[in-house]
C-alpha cells in the first residue's frame, strides 16, 4: 500500500514541478532538481525511511529501462545523419569520455578526495548500471557512484543549455553529442527538447560513451592515481 | 485501440526487449547493459523491417519524454547518504559541476570543429 502510495506521490510532484518548470523556464526548476527535494522533505517530514520509498519509487527507476530501449526510436529515424558523421562522432566521443574520466580525477585531487571517492567519481558521466559496473571493476564505491552519476545528470541538464549558448554551439549533432556525453539520460532528454536530431546524437552519445568508458576507465585509472 | 491503451502495450513490449537483453547479458557474460543490448536489438529489428516504427513509436516517445520522472527515486537515494555529504558535499558538488562543465564544451567544440571542416572540405571539392 505505501510503495503505492509512493508511487502516485512521485508522478504527483513530478508533474506539478514539470508544470510549474514549463511557467517559469528557468533551469535552476527543472523537476530533476526541484521534485527530488519536495520528495525528500516530505520523507523526512512523515518519517518514512528511504527503503519504504523505493519499495514504490523500484517501479518508476525500472521504467529507465524500456525507455534506454525506445531510444532505438530516434537512432532508427536518423540513421543516415549519423552513418555520414559516424568518424566525427567517434572521434568527438573518444575525446569526451578521455576528457571526462581524467578531469574528474584531476579536480578531485585538487579538493583533496581520498582515492575511495576519487574513483567512485570517475564513471559519474555515464548511464548507472554501467558507471556501477565500471566502479566495481576500478575499484570504487558503486552506490557513491550511482549518486554521483544522478547528480552529473543533474548539473548537465541545468548547466548544458548554458555551455551551449556561451561555446557558441550551433551544430545540432554537436548539441546533442555534449548533452549525451556530459549527462547520460538526463542529458538526452535535455537534446530531445531541442529537437529530434540533437535527442538521436544524444541517445548515440550516451550509449558510446558507457561502451567506451568499459574500455577506457580501466585503462587510465593507474595513471590517475599516480 | 485507445492512444493510452497503445502506449502502455508498446511500453510493455520495449520492457520485454531490455529483459531479453538482461538475460542474454547474464547468459553471455556481457559487459553492457541488458537495456542498451535492448536497444540495440531494436535498432536491428527495424533495420531489417522485422519491427515496424508505427509498432514501438508511441511507447518509445512517451518514455523518453518522460524520462525525468524514472530518474527522480535514485535522486532521492541522496537522503541516505547525509554523512558522507556533509562530510564532503561541497567537494563533490566542485568536482562534478567543474567536470561535467569541461567535459561538455569540449565535446561540443571538437563535434562542432569537425563538423564545419568536413563543410567546408565538401564545398572545396564542389568548387
Amino acid at each position: 500500500m505505501i510503495a503505492f502510495i509512493c508511487i502516485l506521490l512521485t508522478i504527483a510532484v513530478y508533474a506539478v514541478s514539470k508544470l510549474v518548470y514549463r511557467k517559469m523556464r528557468f533551469a535552476l526548476l527543472s523537476p530533476l532538481l526541484i521534485a527530488p527535494c519536495i520528495l525528500s522533505l516530505m520523507l523526512v517530514g512523515v518519517h518514512i525511511d528511504y527503503s519504504d520509498y523505493d519499495k514504490g519509487g523500484r517501479w518508476l527507476s525500472n521504467l529507465l529501462q524500456p525507455a534506454v530501449v525506445g531510444f532505438a526510436v530516434p537512432l532508427y529515424k536518423f540513421r543516415k545523419v549519423m552513418k555520414k558523421y559516424a568518424k566525427i562522432i567517434a572521434v568527438s566521443m573518444s575525446t569526451g569520455v578521455f576528457v571526462a574520466i581524467i578531469i574528474s580525477g584531476v579536480f578531485s585531487h585538487i579538493v583533496h578526495l581520498n582515492d575511495n571517492y576519487l574513483l567512485s567519481l570517475l564513471p559519474r558521466s555515464i548511464t548507472t548500471p554501467i558507471a556501477m559496473a565500471v566502479s566495481v571493476d576500478i575499484g570504487g564505491m558503486p552506490t557513491m557512484t550511482a549518486i554521483f552519476v544522478i547528480v552529473t545528470g543533474i548539473t548537465g541538464l541545468i548547466l548544458g543549455p548554458a555551455i551551449i549558448r556561451s561555446m557558441h554551439i550551433q551544430e545540432k549533432l554537436a548539441k546533442g553529442l555534449l548533452l549525451g556525453m556530459g549527462a547520460h539520460g538526463a542529458g538526452t532528454s535535455k537534446a530531445l527538447e531541442f529537437g529530434s536530431e540533437e535527442g538521436a546524437a544524444a541517445s548515440l552519445a550516451m550509449v558510446l560513451a558507457a561502451i567506451i568508458t568499459l574500455v577506457f576507465a580501466p585503462i587510465l585509472t593507474p595513471l590517475i592515481l599516480l | 485501440m485507445s492512444k493510452a491503451l497503445r502506449i502502455i502495450t508498446q511500453v510493455l513490449f520495449l520492457y520485454l526487449f531490455a529483459l531479453l537483453g538482461n538475460f542474454l547479458v547474464k547468459l553471455l557474460h556481457l559487459p553492457i547493459s541488458g537495456s542498451i543490448l535492448g536497444l540495440f536489438i531494436v535498432l536491428g529489428l527495424l533495420h531489417f523491417k522485422v519491427l515496424k516504427l508505427s509498432t514501438v513509436e508511441l511507447g518509445a516517445s512517451f518514455l523518453t519524454s518522460e524520462m525525468l520522472l524514472f530518474f527522480i527515486p535514485s535522486a532521492v537515494a541522496i537522503i541516505q547518504y547525509k554523512s558522507e555529504i556533509l562530510q564532503h558535499g561541497s567537494q563533490f558538488l566542485i568536482v562534478i559541476l567543474l567536470s561535467t562543465v569541461t567535459v561538455m564544451a569540449v565535446t561540443g567544440l571538437v563535434a562542432q570543429f569537425a563538423i564545419r571542416r568536413l563543410a567546408n572540405k565538401k564545398g572545396e571539392i564542389g568548387q
